[in-house]
């Protein structure tokens, strides 16, 4: 490579990260400037201390909990059935999964809405069960393209065929089969879907707004609107939440020991 | 009654017949191998009774009991794939391990299998590695023993060694036939090739299109081939045209020549076939037809030299045994073939 194209690399790598880094670095600095002159932690110890935060960060851990294991139970099955015995769905499947990123997640929670409000065959929003179970679907909904990418191409990286069939000759059945030989070897890639999803639930307004649920994102909004250097520190925390997941999914696969082989 | 049979088996993709009325009896501990060409239906046979592919019509009865209508895993038939479909997440021991589980066979009873299992191939040692640690070799040996740990009633094995280089090719079939006989397990051999197929199996049989060509001992097969398919597909086999001068004797005439094979024969036109190794240059006792050619070509093999002669219209092959102190014959060179009249074989369609 010559030394002007080695060059023209480095100021495009620099430019790029300077471009993303420094509203950041401008956004953390704000951050510590709760107390007048100098430079503190007032922000985000006010931020973490606050009871309604960490309700609404406790809330939200947990609906991305059940949206992953809501997310797995339904991805997993379906893509490893895709691509054992119905090929030819493959494009259709992948079709349906991709509609969320062009359908806005405000015309879904309207469907929701208008589908089980409690004048409805099935009213769901009667009742908090109902409404948490709604919200936890629209998460899987809205984190699907990702899910299933991940999962489709961890399937992708392992001959499931083969590997159904020699389980199924060892006395194996389907729950086993999925549980015991696909899951386990797809984990690294479910495991990223899971942090995609993770992030995806801590952040999102629409869906927790309009059913009205003490999610992590109407606050960070709530904040937004009323606090001066609070809204900055919650926007450096929810960024370091992002970080932390897109970094777990590289530990993960770095240190998962049976895919050495595959890569 | 057979400890597997399978009758009139059919299996149709679409349109396309893979295999057409397929029939065979295996005996209890027998090794069968299915010989044949790729596309020849010789997987989708194995591929039936392992479950794997529902027959469009015909039986298989494993011990007196029909199998068509019970799912994969309730058949108890351990099977080896080409690509060895071991469990990459799981260690080797737990790999062989896997059917004992799912069959609920207590702990220490399975422990002491796997052991079992991995002494019997060898690798004892080696339980605590992941399937990425392992050669090709070792992967397949593990692949065996996992099929073999349940203690299955019937063994398949599906072109286990195809993925594995010559050498350890070799090997790995000598120690899978010895596994085989120790046990005394039911197995059948997918393979194409013929000199797995003739070295490990109890009898072969000879695939084409969908049909069962022949059925027979490997002896049976390579010497006394049913079909100009069995014929051409197992071995090198010279073929060539004959027309009949007298059925009774057997006197025929190949390219202007006439020799007797000493056995009648139907009267007019005939195919014959010849083994290169039947076939020596020059005068030899105990083939007193002689053939007169033209040598077309010369191929060095290692112990053998391998020559090609034009013998009339037909062109035939024939070997002689690497002798330092006998020069092979040269291209265009007139030479004399000898071969005994009962070694040609009177080939049918």
């Amino acid at each position: 490579m010559s030394l002007y194209a080695r060059l023209t690399g480095w100021i495009v790598l620099i430019f790029g990260l300077l471009y993303f880094f420094l509203p950041l670095l401008g956004l953390f600095e704000f951050s510590l400037k709760a107390r007048r002159g100098v430079y503190s932690l007032d922000a985000y110890t006010k931020i973490i201390g606050d009871a309604e935060f960490q309700a609404t960060f406790g809330y939200s851990v947990v609906m991305a909990l059940v949206t992953i294991a809501m997310g797995v139970l339904l991805v997993v099955p379906t893509a490893f059935w895709v691509r054992l015995k119905m090929p030819w769905a493959r494009p259709y499947v992948e079709f349906i999964t991709l509609l969320p990123l062009v359908i806005p997640a405000i015309v879904i929670v309207f469907g929701y809405i208008r589908l089980y409000n409690t004048s409805s065959w099935l009213p769901m929003t009667g009742t908090t069960m109902g409404t948490n179970l709604l919200l936890a679907f629209g998460y899987t909904t809205l984190a699907l393209p990702y899910m299933y990418r991940a999962v489709d191409t961890g399937l992708r990286t392992i001959d499931v065929a083969t590997l159904t069939e020699a389980a199924q000759s060892l006395g194996a059945g389907w729950i086993t089969i999925l549980s015991r030989v696909i899951l386990p070897n797809v984990l690294v890639a479910v495991l990223s879907g899971a942090f995609l999803t993770f992030a995806i639930v801590i952040g999102e307004f629409t869906l927790a707004a309009l059913l009205d649920r003490p999610a992590f994102g109407p606050y960070l909004q709530r904040i937004g609107a009323n606090k001066p250097y609070e809204p900055f520190a919650l926007s450096v925390i929810a960024f370091a939440i992002t970080w932390v997941c897109m970094g777990l999914i590289q530990l993960v696969t770095r240190f998962s020991k049976h895919t050495k082989a595959a890569r | 009654m057979a400890f597997l049979e399978i009758e009139h088996l059919e299996k149709s993709f679409g349109a396309t017949r893979v295999v057409k009325d397929f029939n065979l009896s295996v005996e209890k501990g027998e090794f069968i191998s299915l010989l044949g060409p790729s596309g020849c239906g010789k997987t989708t046979v194995l591929r039936m009774v392992a479950g794997f592919e529902v027959p469009t019509s015909g039986n298989i009865r494993i011990d007196g009991k029909d199998v068509v209508n019970l799912k994969p895993n309730q058949r108890n038939i351990g099977m080896v794939f080409q690509a060895y479909a071991l469990f990459p997440n799981l260690t080797v021991a737990q790999n062989v391990a896997f059917g004992l589980k799912v069959a609920g066979v207590d702990r220490a009873e399975s422990d002491k299998r796997v052991t079992e299992m991995l002494t019997l191939i060898g690798l004892p040692e080696l339980g605590n590695r992941y399937p990425f640690q392992l050669s090709g070799g070792q992967q397949q040996r593990v692949a065996l023993a996992r099929a073999l740990a349940p203690r299955p009633r019937v063994l398949l094995l599906d072109e286990p060694l195809s993925a594995l280089d010559a050498k350890i090719r070799v090997s790995l079939r000598e120690e899978m036939r010895a596994i085989q006989q120790r046990l005394g397990i039911t197995t059948i051999f997918v393979t194409h090739d013929q000199e797995e197929a003739l070295s490990m199996s109890d009898r072969v049989v000879v695939m084409h299109q969908g049909i069962a060509d022949q059925v027979g001992t490997p002896l049976d097969i390579y010497n006394r081939p049913a079909t100009r398919f069995v014929a051409n597909f197992v071995g090198t086999l010279n073929v060539m045209e004959a027309d009949v001068v007298d059925p009774s004797t057997g006197r025929v005439k190949i390219g202007g020549q006439e020799i007797t094979l000493g056995r009648a024969v139907p009267p007019g036109k005939i195919t014959l076939g010849s083994r290169p190794e039947m076939i020596s240059l020059g005068a030899r006792t105990g083939r007193e037809t002689a053939l007169k050619g033209t040598i077309t070509e010369v191929h060095f093999l290692g112990s053998v030299i391998r020559g090609r002669a034009s013998v009339g219209k037909d062109v035939v092959s024939f070997d002689m045994f690497n002798d330092t102190g006998r020069a092979p014959p040269k291209v265009g060179e007139e030479v004399s073939l000898s071969v005994a009249g009962q070694d040609l074989l009177v080939i049918g369609d």
